[in-house]
């Protein structure tokens, strides 16, 4: 197995920079689950440590997004990228950005008076939760992402082949570098700070994103098991359709209780309502396409991308509709709720989405024919188990503290101090399981295909 | 259904459903106004001061942030101004168990901050965050209150101050407050606070002479 066009190995670049970003994501986490006990412990503050922690993820499934579109548009359009050296620019531009940006983030921690406004502007830090990111590193990031755009669209123009896959993935990626726009200007009004706000954040992991994870599970689906390509794309588009029609008007479920007219409590109830639809859709055509499979080559690729496929489901949908009518979410909005569903849904449709993207192509990046899945396996069981104990522990922190606080009207400091301790500790705990999964994964990325063929396909090499 | 069938149904769906979203964006911008006070310098400073802080990494606005501190949307409803500029400029110095770090906040932007969080507390939330159901039911059933028990929740006390385990951790605990503190301390110290403990952050109990008496009783009563 190897790649069909040279250029599609651009994808690896940008895989290793995720995956190095997502140690760094889960090893601050662990220091702030820590925090969350002894909160002086470690020099840079919870807020520097948490915006590192949500900054990082962020930017390491959207490098893991582009380098699995600089592998997919390729192969879709049957075609070498369009500019290979502008692919290698483009990386190299975002991680100096990046990195520029995360150490103005610390500089900001050590001493807060360097974030001083500059002309009205916060120089290294917006203080926005997600797009905490400074003006200056919005203006690189939006010239990046167009560059990336740019080459990607040009790649596909060059054979015309416009596949829905494709055509679907480009539209998504679109809609995301638009999304981020309207992050980008200073409101007075606090309320309107949030209303656009939720443009951003919501329109990308509830809309763009998800249309983006459709796309890519059809790809995965056609390569692990062979499905046929008008089956995967019809279903696709339903798929991500119903992404749209939901989930567009499903913003609404941020509208409620931050200063918005009261209609909203209805749009953002029903639409929000529906928003677990088509997740319950790709779950279904997950398995519809796989069961029947036979000798699947890549084992590991497939179990990844069920489970992405399950827990998108669960992470995203369930735990996110359990608190979406606004008759409960009256009592657990700004709770620990929040935060559990938080975890589960980027660890289910994010995180295993890239990680099934790796294991799918990268094998044919280094151009290995079968690699020994067993550390691929080991880490997911790791990363599932422990994700979904350290979303049990916010879960229980969450019920406890919406009953006492909200309900019962005890200080939020009393509830969080005493009565969800053991929750934090716990939770701790599991996060130092999550980090051994990581730590396996990385191993298994940086290791695959390097290492001598497992004894089981060792027999007689058909070159 | 083809497959350019279902390509369709995506694609103009989503502009439907896109254009219904816009339409009411238009909408909502045009009435947020007149569901919150008016703006000013001062409070507009104020948001630039959360901004430069980054108070959103650890603490919810509007119910949204970071979930590790308290809600900061109604904090001025029920916490003295006074307590919270010397909180925000150093916390231990008002409440000796604070873990906010000191964060070099300045005097004057400690009042703009407060602008800002008056400002917050007063936009239309459509009732958010809600009462406590279970404390005010706790408040209207049971036994007859005592004049003290109800000039400690008309002075809003319990904004700060715990007893038996309901109320504020802001302040001392005062559940045993009547076994430590004798008469003469407590009425002396409701009357100016800053004579018997240095520096503290706790207002000047703003009330006639009996009531300061009644709600004294109450304290020695807590035991």
């Amino acid at each position: 197995m190897s790649v069909k066009y040279q250029s599609q190995k651009i994808a690896e670049y940008f895989y290793t920079f995720a995956v190095v970003l997502f140690l760094v994501q889960v090893v601050v986490g662990i220091i702030a689950a820590l925090q969350f006990i002894w909160p002086s412990f470690f020099i840079l503050n919870f807020n520097t440590i948490r915006t590192l922690h949500i900054n990082a993820l962020i930017v390491w499934i959207l490098t893991g997004l582009m380098g699995a579109t600089y592998y997919v548009v390729p192969e879709e359009s049957e075609t070498e990228l369009w500019s290979l050296p502008l692919a290698k620019l483009q990386f190299g531009a975002t991680v100096v950005a990046i990195t520029a940006v995360v150490l103005g983030y610390i500089w900001m921690g050590l001493n807060p008076q360097a974030n001083s406004p500059i002309m009205g502007i916060t120089p290294l830090n917006e203080g926005r939760e997600y797009i905490e990111a400074p003006r200056w590193a919005d203006v690189l990031i939006v010239i990046s992402v167009l560059l990336f755009l740019f080459i990607n669209f040009m790649t596909m123009l060059k054979t015309k082949k416009w596949t829905g896959i494709q055509g679907t993935l480009i539209g998504g990626l679109t809609v995301l570098a638009l999304m981020y726009l309207p992050g980008m200007a200073y409101t007075k009004s606090m309320v309107k700070d949030q209303f656009w706000w939720w443009w951003v954040v919501h329109l990308w992991v509830e809309g763009a994103w998800e249309v983006i994870a459709g796309a890519l599970l059809a790809f995965m689906l056609m390569k692990v098991v062979g499905a046929k390509r008008e089956v995967v794309e019809k279903w696709m588009y339903i798929e991500v359709g119903f992404v749209m029609f939901t989930g567009i008007l499903g913003t609404g479920h941020h509208y409620y209780w931050i200063g918005t007219p009261g209609y909203w409590l209805w749009v953002g109830g029903i639409f929000s309502s529906l928003e677990p639809l088509p997740l319950l859709f790709m779950v279904w055509d997950a398995f519809r396409t796989t069961r029947e499979a036979r000798n699947v080559e890549n084992r590991a690729g497939l179990y990844y991308t069920v489970a992405h496929a399950i827990f998108n489901f669960v992470g995203a949908g369930l735990w996110g509709v359990v608190h979406t009518l606004p008759q409960i979410n009256k009592w657990t909005h700004g709770t620990q709720i929040t935060t559990a569903h938080g975890h589960l849904a980027f660890y289910g449709a994010y995180v295993l989405l890239v990680l099934s993207m790796i294991y799918i192509t990268l094998p044919a990046i280094r151009g290995v024919k079968a690699f020994n899945a067993s550390r691929a396996f080991q880490s997911f069981w790791w990363m599932t188990i422990s994700m979904v104990f350290i979303v049990l522990t916010i879960t229980g922190a969450g019920m406890v503290q919406v009953y006492m606080e909200r309900l019962m009207g005890l200080d939020y400091v009393a509830v969080k101090a005493n009565y969800n301790l053991w929750f934090w500790i716990l939770r701790a705990i599991f996060g130092v399981g999550f980090l051994i999964g990581v730590g396996i994964f990385v191993i298994d990325f940086f290791r695959l295909g390097k290492e001598p063929a497992p004894a089981v396909t060792a027999a007689p090499e058909r070159v | 259904m083809s497959n350019k069938a279902a390509r369709n149904l995506f694609i103009l769906g989503s502009l439907f459903f896109f254009a219904i979203f816009l339409g009411l964006t238009y909408d909502t911008m045009g009435k947020l106004d007149k569901r919150a006070p008016e703006i000013t310098e001062q409070v507009n400073a104020g948001k630039m001061v959360w901004h430069k802080y980054d108070c959103i990494g650890c603490h919810t606005i509007l119910g949204n942030g970071s979930y590790f501190a308290p809600d900061l949307t109604k904090t001025t409803v029920n916490k003295p101004k006074g307590y919270l500029k010397q909180f925000l400029m150093d916390p231990k110095s008002a409440n000796p168990n604070a873990t906010m770090p000191k964060l070099g906040i300045r005097p004057e932007e400690a009042d703009d901050l407060i602008a800002f969080l008056d400002w917050t507390s007063k936009v239309d939330t459509n009732g958010w965050p809600p009462k406590p159901i279970l404390a005010i039911a706790g408040g209207v059933a049971g036994q007859e209150l005592t004049e003290g028990q109800k000039l400690y929740r008309s002075l809003g006390c319990s904004a700060c101050h715990t007893i038996n385990g309901i109320g504020g951790t802001t302040g001392p605990d005062l559940t045993k407050v009547g076994a430590t503190r004798d008469r003469a301390w407590l009425v002396g110290h409701f009357k100016d606070p800053d004579e018997y403990v240095k520096n503290s952050p706790m207002p000047k109990v703003e009330a006639p002479e009996a009531d300061i008496e009644k709600l004294t009783d109450y304290m020695l009563t807590l035991k």
